[in-house]
């Protein structure tokens, strides 16, 4: 028996209530069907297919109270809840959704077991989804996009798959603006209503370009280096909180987050060429 | 031109910006969960901070706005702001606006243009957060409408007692310009929530401002204050400026006060506010003077009480466990719900800082330490 899923938080849950039924399943995963036939065709396994998730039914939440059972986990109040934790697990890059999988269904209902960090695979799908949330966090902090052409964008360079839940970020700050984020040569475009595309949607990358470059950039990273500078309390310095609030990697995100790191490490200069005349 | 701005010379927007935005550096959080600029320094700056206008009517004597001294004067006029704001958020480099201003011509007026401000943000459909400091003396009628609008505003008491006052602010009168304020405004934050309950719309909650230093006054007598205000006018949030030294103002051959002064403040105010301590259960931590040492009072408090220590982590009560110095409200709660507690490990991921709660707690009975030989090893 084969059960073959699709890598969402659906397909994940339904491919666990398949797999505790018969546990000496194999388990294939695909984002789409095509994707699936290519594997199928490819491993050359043979036998009956049990295809699970691939028709959508949005109905995760009762799928999570079969799997874990409505009590809260003991441990999870300040984590987020099972079917957030798998949600950001599948956005991982290194995430086995059949690895997942094989794991919920051992834990057999006990949540605890997910967060806890007692074994070695729950510790470290434990830490995948941590990664996920901080990574998330830390484009909401440092990510800077810019009004170009009429649309919010920005390009984002990470390696776990959370475009979209920027985006969703960036379109609940930002109502009124269609908003994109681009990653590769993808794009994920929020109020997408507002320039005759779906509210959210997936498109190209090229698009989003096209529209951007129409338009020439403002003066805001300027003004905003003036008044971040005007912040400035020198007796104040604290370099080491300054470091830490303000990570070398994650500043790196946008230029002009790039820019207030520097002032982090070197301070801000008090003289300036005019010192000179 | 307004009169308040005759003495403005001819500056640009960006400079304008500058200069108002600097007489708004000390007004910081200190604590912040999610920011989305830190300062060069590490303080969070999640906010466009920026004062209406530094021209001021008023004779703070430790204020470098006041109205005798020499120094540049600027504004902004409201769209100004709102164009700045829109353009910071828009780049996700902040939240929202904070909006103080120094007194153009008299209250009512200053109070008018900040609400011309908010107004014209909120009507171009702005969401973020909007704080506005509202000057001393601000009719009720011009506070309804900010609370309309505004997610937070308060006036800064600035001191403990009607006598300080007079000598620091002589232009306004304690009672009137201040309490009275601090009262419509929680009378009104309390008038909103009623009328909000259930609609998930959130609303703000009184805060204050308090000048540290520029006159005498003994950390206890500040500490009781804020208590009394968190009583009287459900104050939320005190903040704490440390006071400078200007030069050309009466106060310039004042000492500035220390800056770790304003930290253990902040620390004595978020005792009052989530550990539910009340000013009277403080009073170990002063000096005879009646002043905070360099420590962290919870520590201080704690050491000054060993008989209460160690608190078995899965039996102790909740107000126990808010004692343990290294563990706060967020972590006591997570430790009750996630009880039975077997390991450092497990203690340290609900977010206790294990090194410095490891003297005053037991696990099921077994410590890592005790607190005098800890005490030892500190001296």
């Amino acid at each position: 028996m084969i059960i073959a899923f699709r890598s969402s938080v659906e397909g994940v849950l339904l491919a666990c209530l398949a797999f505790r039924e018969d546990p000496g399943s194999e388990l294939i995963f695909a984002s789409d069907v095509g994707e699936l036939k290519g594997k199928l065709d490819l491993s050359g396994i043979e036998g009956e297919i049990n295809m699970v998730g691939f028709d959508p039914s949005y109905r995760s939440e009762s799928l999570s109270k079969e799997i874990f059972g409505k009590s809260k986990p003991r441990m999870a109040s300040f984590d987020p809840d099972p079917l957030r934790y798998v949600d950001l697990l599948l956005r991982h890059k290194e995430c086995d959704p059949a690895g997942l999988v094989r794991l919920l269904v051992f834990c057999n209902g006990d949540t605890d077991g997910l967060y806890s960090g007692k074994g070695k695979i729950a510790k470290r799908y434990y830490n995948y989804m941590r990664e996920v949330g901080k990574a998330y966090e830390r484009l909401c902090m440092f990510a800077r996009p810019e009004l170009k052409g009429g649309i919010l964008s920005v390009v984002i360079d990470t390696p776990h798959d959370i475009a979209d839940m920027f985006c969703r970020w960036l379109v609940r700050k930002n109502p009124d603006v269609p908003v994109a984020v681009i990653k590769n040569s993808s794009a994920w475009v929020g109020n997408g209503d507002l320039i005759g595309l779906d509210r959210f949607a997936k498109i190209t990358a090229s698009f989003v370009e096209s529209l951007r470059s129409t338009s020439t950039s403002d003066d805001v990273d300027e003004l905003w280096d003036l008044y971040y500078n005007s912040q400035m309390i020198d007796s104040r310095r604290n370099p080491g909180l300054a470091k830490k609030v303000q990570p070398k990697s994650s500043a790196s995100m946008s230029k002009m987050s790039k820019r207030d790191r520097y002032k982090v490490e070197r301070g801000i200069a008090g003289c300036t060429l005019d010192s000179f005349a | 031109m307004s009169a308040y701005r005759q003495n403005e010379h001819h500056l640009t927007l960006s400079e304008r910006m500058q200069i108002l935005s600097a007489g708004t550096k000390y007004d910081s959080c200190n604590q912040s969960a999610v920011c989305h600029a830190f300062g060069p320094d590490g303080r969070c700056i999640q906010l466009y901070k920026t004062l209406l206008s530094n021209s001021c009517a008023g004779e703070c004597a430790y204020c470098p706005n006041r109205c005798e001294r020499e120094t540049k004067r600027a504004s902004l006029e409201p769209a100004e702001i709102a164009k700045i704001t829109w353009s910071f958020y828009r780049r996700n480099a902040i939240e929202g606006l904070f909006l103080s201003s120094g007194i153009m011509g008299d209250a009512e007026y200053t109070s008018q243009k900040q609400l011309e401000v908010v107004e014209l943000l909120r009507g171009q459909g702005f969401k973020g957060y909007i704080n506005i400091r509202v000057m001393p003396g601000t009719p009720k009628y011009l506070l309804e409408q900010i609370a309309d609008h505004a997610d937070k505003f308060g006036v800064n008491a600035e001191t403990t007692n009607s006598v300080n006052y007079s000598e620091i602010c002589p232009n306004f009168d304690y009672k009137n310009d201040v309490l009275q304020r601090l009262k419509w405004t929680r009378d009104l934050i309390e008038k909103k929530r009623s009328e909000y309950c259930g609609m998930g719309k959130m609303v703000g909650a009184n805060d204050t401002q308090f000048v540290v230093g520029a006159v005498p006054e003994s950390d206890k007598e500040v500490v009781k204050t804020v208590h009394k205000f968190m009583d009287k006018y459900a104050l939320r949030r005190p903040y704490f400026m440390s006071f400078d030294p200007v030069p050309d103002t009466p106060l310039e051959n004042g000492s500035p006060s220390p800056k770790w002064r304003e930290q253990r403040l902040y620390q004595m105010s978020f005792l009052l506010k989530d550990y539910g301590l009340r000013s009277s259960d403080l009073d170990e931590i002063y000096d005879e003077h009646g002043y905070l040492s360099n420590a962290d009072p919870k520590e201080v408090l704690a050491r000054s009480q060993p008989d209460r220590f160690p608190v078995d982590i899965n039996s102790a009560e909740m107000s126990d466990l808010l004692l343990v110095p290294g563990i706060g409200p967020i972590s006591a709660n997570r430790i009750v719900r996630a009880r039975p507690i077997v390991s450092e490990q497990e203690l340290s991921r609900v977010g206790v800082v294990v090194s410095r709660a490891r003297p005053y707690i037991s696990i099921n009975g077994s410590r890592q330490t005790n607190l005098s030989s800890f005490i030892g090893a500190c001296s």
